[in-house]
C-alpha cells in the first residue's frame, strides 16, 4: 500500500469514458511523471488523485483511507494539486496568494510564506500583483502557495508550461531537492518528453489507460513513443548519461526541406 | 490596522453623526429643545441607522458576489433579487394593499426577493453545485423578465401609484421607522456573519474551483453559503428602502483600490464605506431641495461614480501595465 493508491479506477465525462480501469501507486518521496499525448487523460488522473473528481468505479485511497472520507481541510494537509490553467486576473498580490497555502491550518507548518516565496525565486516580487507577472512567474507564485500548503503529495499538472528552459531546469531541480529534503512525493503531468528522464518512475498514458510504467531509461523507447504519441522519434543515449530525441527533418508539400 | 482603514472608520462615524444634525432644520445635539429631540430620535436616527444598514449590506453583498461569480461587474441586483423584490413591492404599492399594515411593502419586497433568490439558485444549480456562469445568466434573465413586468404594470397604473413606485425603486428611505430596523438588522447581521465566516473560502474560490478544493474547501458548499448570505442581505436591504444602485457594484472596487482584495478586510470595509456613502447620499437627498426629496440611488451614483472613475484612471488593480 502506498501513500496514494488508485485501484481499478474508471471515470467518464457525461458518459464519455476518460479513464479506464487505471491503477497507480505513489510511495513516499517518489518523483513520478505522467506522460502522454494531449487529451490522453493525464489531467483527469491528477484530478481524481486530488479528490476533485469522484471515480465512477474503483477506489482512491490516501494513507489507506478512501480520499472522499477525509474532511476537506484534513485532505488538504496531505495532498495538494496545482492545475494547468491558472487565472491571469486573480486580483491578489504575490504575498497574499502565497499565504493562502496556510488556509488548511490553525497552526502553520514549518515553512514560512517568505521562505516559500524565496524558494521559487520571487523574493523581490512579493508585493506585485499576480496580473503584473509573466506567465512563468505567475506559475512559480502559485507553486509557492502549494509548497506552503505543506502536503506530503504534490500533484502538478504541466507545471513547466510557460517556463523558459532555465526555469524548467531550476524548477525540476527544486522539486527534486524538496523530494529529498522533505520526503515529498511529486506526481507531475508532462507532455514534453525531454525532461521525462528526470523522474524516478514514469506512467505512460494513452486513451485513459496506462500502457506502461517503470524507470524512464528502460521504459521510454522508440516503439513506446510511436504507440503513445503516434510519431516516430529517435532516442540517443549519450556516454555522459544524457538522452536526446531527434526526428526527421520535415518536408513541405513540394518535397523541400 | 492600516492607517487608511482607521481613517475610513473615523470618517464614516463623523459622517453619520453629521447626518443626524443636517436636514431642513439644523439640530445641535448638545442644545436640543423637545421638537428637535423628537425629530432626532423619531425621524433622523432611524433613517441614519437604516441607511448605514442598507449601504453596509449592499457593499458587503457586492464584494461577496463579485468573488463568487468571479466577475467584477456583478452587483447584488445582477441575480435578479432586486427585480423580484421590486416587482412584488410595486404590486403591493399599486394595488394599495394593506394586508400587513405598515409592513405591507417590506413584506411584499422580502417575499419577492426570497422567491427570486430560490428560483435563480435552482437554475444555477447543476451536478451538485452552483455554477457561476449559470447563476449569472439565470439572474440576468430573471431580472429582465421581472423588470419588464414591472414596467408593464407601471405603464398601466395611475399617476400617484406610479410616482410612489418609481421613488421606491430608486431607493426611498423616507419610510424609515424604528419598527423596520430590528428585522433588517438581524437578517443583515446573519448575512454578514456568514460572509465573514466564509471569507477565506471566498478568497480561495477567486483562484478557481480546483485550487479552492486543493486548499481544503468544498467550492459548491462555499458558494451556497455565500449565495445565501448575499440573498439575505440584499432581500433585507431592498425590502427596507428599495433599490439603491451603485453601492454594491462600485464600493467594493473602491475599497479594493485602497486595501487590496483579501475578503477578510474587503467585506468589513465595504460595509463601512457602503454605509457611509448611503448615509451621506440620503442626507443630501432630503436636504438639497427640501421639502422635496431626491432618491438616494441617484445621489450615490452622482457622488461615487466620479471618484471611482478617478481611482480607475490612477490605480492599476489587475496589473495591466
Amino acid at each position: 500500500m502506498g501513500m496514494l493508491d488508485l485501484s481499478n479506477v474508471s471515470f467518464s465525462y457525461n458518459g464519455d469514458p476518460a479513464i479506464d480501469n487505471l491503477c497507480l501507486s505513489v510511495e513516499s518521496g517518489e518523483f513520478i511523471g505522467l506522460i502522454g499525448a494531449n487529451g490522453s487523460g493525464k489531467s483527469t488522473i491528477l484530478k481524481l488523485a486530488a479528490g476533485t473528481l469522484r471515480p465512477g468505479a474503483g477506489e482512491i485511497t490516501l494513507w489507506g483511507k478512501a480520499i472522499h472520507h477525509y474532511r476537506d481541510r484534513d485532505r488538504a494537509k496531505l495532498v495538494s494539486y496545482l492545475p494547468q490553467m491558472l487565472d491571469v486576473h486573480v486580483p491578489f498580490r504575490v504575498n497574499e496568494l502565497v499565504r493562502m497555502g496556510l488556509y488548511p491550518y490553525d497552526i502553520p507548518p514549518d515553512l514560512t510564506p517568505d521562505e516559500a516565496v524565496a524558494t521559487v525565486g520571487l523574493a523581490d516580487k512579493g508585493d506585485s500583483l499576480i496580473g503584473e507577472l509573466s506567465g512563468g512567474e505567475r506559475r512559480r507564485a502559485f507553486l509557492a502557495m502549494t509548497l506552503l500548503q505543506g502536503a506530503g503529495i504534490l500533484l502538478l499538472d504541466e507545471p513547466l508550461a510557460n517556463l523558459d528552459i532555465r526555469f524548467q531546469i531550476e524548477l525540476m531541480r527544486l522539486l527534486k531537492d524538496l523530494r529529498h529534503q522533505k520526503h515529498i512525493s511529486i506526481v507531475m503531468a508532462l507532455h514534453d518528453i525531454n525532461l521525462a528522464f528526470q523522474f524516478d518512475k514514469v506512467y505512460v498514458v494513452k486513451e485513459g489507460r496506462i500502457i506502461t510504467e517503470g524507470r524512464p531509461l528502460e521504459t521510454i523507447t522508440r516503439d513506446l513513443l510511436r504507440e503513445a504519441f503516434d510519431v516516430d522519434v529517435m532516442i540517443y543515449h549519450h556516454e555522459n548519461g544524457t538522452v536526446s530525441f531527434g526526428f526527421e527533418r520535415m518536408e513541405d508539400k513540394n518535397g523541400l526541406r | 490596522m492600516k492607517k487608511q482603514t482607521l481613517w475610513m472608520i473615523i470618517g464614516s462615524v463623523c459622517l453619520a453623526v453629521l447626518s443626524l444634525c443636517v436636514g431642513p432644520k439644523w439640530i445641535n445635539p448638545l442644545q436640543m429643545d423637545e421638537v428637535s429631540r423628537q425629530i432626532l430620535l423619531s425621524i433622523r436616527l432611524p433613517r441614519v441607522i437604516l441607511s448605514l444598514l442598507m449601504g453596509g449590506a449592499l457593499g458587503a453583498s457586492g464584494a461577496v458576489l463579485q468573488g463568487i461569480l468571479r466577475n467584477p461587474l456583478a452587483d447584488p441586483y445582477i441575480l435578479g433579487i432586486s427585480s423580484g423584490a421590486a416587482l412584488l413591492a410595486a404590486l403591493g404599492l399599486l394595488l394599495g394593499s394593506t394586508a400587513f399594515g405598515f409592513f405591507t411593502i417590506p413584506v411584499f419586497a422580502f417575499v419577492g426577493a426570497v422567491l427570486t433568490g430560490i428560483a435563480v439558485g435552482a437554475m444555477g444549480y447543476r451536478r451538485g453545485g452552483l455554477w457561476p456562469e449559470r447563476l449569472l445568466l439565470a439572474g440576468v434573465g430573471v431580472g429582465f423578465l421581472f423588470s419588464s413586468l414591472l414596467m408593464l404594470m407601471m405603464s398601466l397604473s395611475s399617476d400617484e401609484g406610479m410616482r410612489r413606485a418609481i421613488l421606491w425603486i430608486f431607493g426611498d428611505l423616507a419610510m424609515a421607522d424604528w419598527s423596520l430596523i430590528p428585522y433588517g438588522f438581524v437578517l443583515i447581521l446573519i448575512g454578514l456573519i456568514l460572509s465573514l465566516w466564509r471569507a477565506k473560502g471566498l478568497n480561495a474560490l477567486m483562484l478557481g474551483d480546483d485550487i479552492a478544493h486543493s486548499l481544503g474547501f468544498n467550492p459548491g458548499r462555499e458558494r451556497w453559503i455565500l449565495f445565501l448570505a448575499v440573498g439575505l442581505m440584499t432581500a433585507a436591504s431592498v425590502s427596507m428602502g428599495g433599490v439603491v444602485g451603485f453601492i454594491g457594484l462600485l464600493v467594493p472596487h473602491i475599497i479594493r483600490f485602497v486595501v487590496g482584495s483579501d475578503n477578510r478586510v474587503l467585506i468589513p470595509l465595504s460595509v463601512v464605506a457602503g454605509g457611509a456613502l448611503l448615509c451621506t447620499a440620503d442626507t443630501i437627498g432630503r436636504t438639497a431641495v427640501a421639502p422635496m426629496e431626491l432618491p438616494s440611488g441617484i445621489i450615490t451614483a452622482v457622488l461615487g461614480a466620479p471618484y471611482f472613475l478617478y481611482l480607475l484612471k490612477q490605480k492599476d488593480i489587475l496589473g495591466e501595465s
